[in-house]
């Protein structure tokens, strides 16, 4: 049939190469383009870096304006539901308050035990030095393919690539990519995250596997081990990024475990710089 | 007068300005909270149907620059939804010099057959070049309700394709 195979290839050609009013670039010269902006960017090229780094500033922001009224409806139906429970969680809290301040004492002789404790084996103190700073999230698009979120703080601020991020106590991921401005966090869910971590009274060690759900997977454990239920979760610091003993989250049942920090309820995250200054990252 | 043919101008611009706030913003149809396989990609519907029907209203550097908005809120290399969302336009491109008159079950299928490509493409390009890992099943379920949702945004597009066309008749 030449007739029909004659048809499609001008159909073909016409709907890579035409142009016109409204079509200013024909397909084939952006399909061009864009196949040479992709190979520049994952190859890094030197001068990629600077150009992405401030698109990347640039689309954050305007991403941060864009989305403000998706924030803003949630903000407000949240704000009257926060006031019709206000007074049930204030008797709560204060109940939680006395508990707190009873632990309080307890961690504080905890903690004066542990330095006490450290200067008798001659440690390095530095490790105590808080070098945290603490950042906004601008956005925390949630995509079928990448968990991750972007701070408003970036390499000005002295964030690097590598650096953990933590939510309150709880670690949440690290940074994967800075500019100038922002950065972007990978979560410890997303399929590309790999933590080592420690649990149970043996310390048993093993790998936080993130798998694209809620719920990370515990992974290279010793031979035959069975996860009990409700063991906490603590970064091991094997790998030399991460500080020992950050809390992460609790075992399940099945296999896999569940975080302290919710990722989707995050507004402001800390951003640990001290472990990096140290290993000179 | 002058302020119908702004207006009208405006209405134009409809999806060219829903293309682009969806790649800006954080208002995406990925449902986890309520549905954990529920993701569906908007932009490939729209990118789609108005290259088929209207294409003098979503100019392909539009479509190209949309896609690398989309790269770096996404946080994939730049270039890969550019490349992605142009193989939808080629196809939608294709069919319409191919075809006279279509009806919504054709359009569906040659749909299929562009949201695949596209995908194909996606998933070639970040799975060799990349070290990015990505869920297969997860980007199976956004393929597949990205065509179970199609036919319900064909109807709505329609609808508005035809405030359009009323408003030029006027």
């Amino acid at each position: 049939m030449p007739t029909s195979r004659d048809d499609f290839g001008i159909a073909f050609r016409s709907a890579l190469l035409q142009r016109g009013a409204a079509q200013k670039f024909s397909l084939v010269f952006l399909l061009f383009l864009a196949a040479t902006i992709f190979f520049l960017d994952i190859y890094g090229f030197g001068f990629m870096k600077p150009i992405r780094s401030g698109i990347n500033d640039s689309i954050y922001r305007i991403s941060l304006v864009a989305s403000s009224p998706s924030r803003f409806f949630p903000q407000v139906t949240g704000g009257i539901t926060n006031l019709l429970t206000l007074k049930k969680e204030n008797k709560r809290l204060k109940k939680e308050i006395e508990i707190f301040k009873q632990k309080e004492f307890n961690v504080e002789y905890l903690t004066n035990e542990n330095k006490n404790l450290k200067k008798i084996l001659d440690s390095d103190e530095s490790l105590f030095e808080e070098n945290i700073i603490i950042s906004k999230v601008l956005i925390d698009k949630s995509s079928p393919y990448l968990k991750s979120i972007i701070i408003n703080r970036g390499s000005k601020a002295g964030i690097l690539k590598g650096m953990p991020v933590m939510d309150k106590d709880f670690l949440i991921g690290r940074v994967v990519e800075t500019n100038y401005a922002s950065s972007r966090v990978l979560l410890l869910s997303d399929l590309n995250s790999r933590i080592p971590v420690v649990f149970g009274k043996n310390q048993t060690q093993a790998i936080l596997k993130g798998n694209g759900g809620p719920k990370p997977s515990l992974e290279y454990l010793p031979e035959g081990y069975i996860i009990k239920e409700g063991l906490d979760i603590f970064t091991s610091g094997k790998d030399g990024i991460f500080l020992a003993g950050s809390p992460i989250g609790i075992t399940t049942d099945v296999n896999d475990v569940k975080l302290f920090s919710e990722s989707s309820q995050l507004s402001f995250v800390k951003v640990d710089l001290s472990k990096q200054r140290k290993e000179g990252f | 007068m002058l302020r119908f043919a702004s207006v009208n101008k405006l209405i134009n611009l409809g999806p060219i300005i829903l293309l682009y706030y969806l790649s800006f913003s954080e208002v995406d149809s990925h449902f986890e909270s309520y549905f954990e396989i529920l993701s569906f990609n908007i932009q490939l519907i729209i990118i789609y149907f108005w290259c088929l029907k209207r294409p003098e209203l979503l100019g392909n550097g539009h479509i190209f620059f949309a896609g690398l908005i989309n790269d770096v809120v996404m946080g994939v290399p730049l270039g890969l939804s550019s490349l992605s969302y142009l193989i939808i336009s080629l196809i939608a491109t294709y069919v319409k010099n191919m075809t006279v008159n279509t009806s919504i079950t054709t359009d569906w299928f040659t749909f299929f057959l562009a949201i695949f490509f596209s995908n194909l493409t996606f998933f070639i390009l970040i799975s060799n070049f990349t070290e990015i890992g990505i869920n297969i099943v997860e980007m199976s379920y956004n393929t597949f309700f990205t065509l179970i949702f199609f036919p319900f945004f064909w109807f709505l597009f329609s609808a508005y394709n035809s405030i359009i066309i009323s408003g030029k008749n006027v």
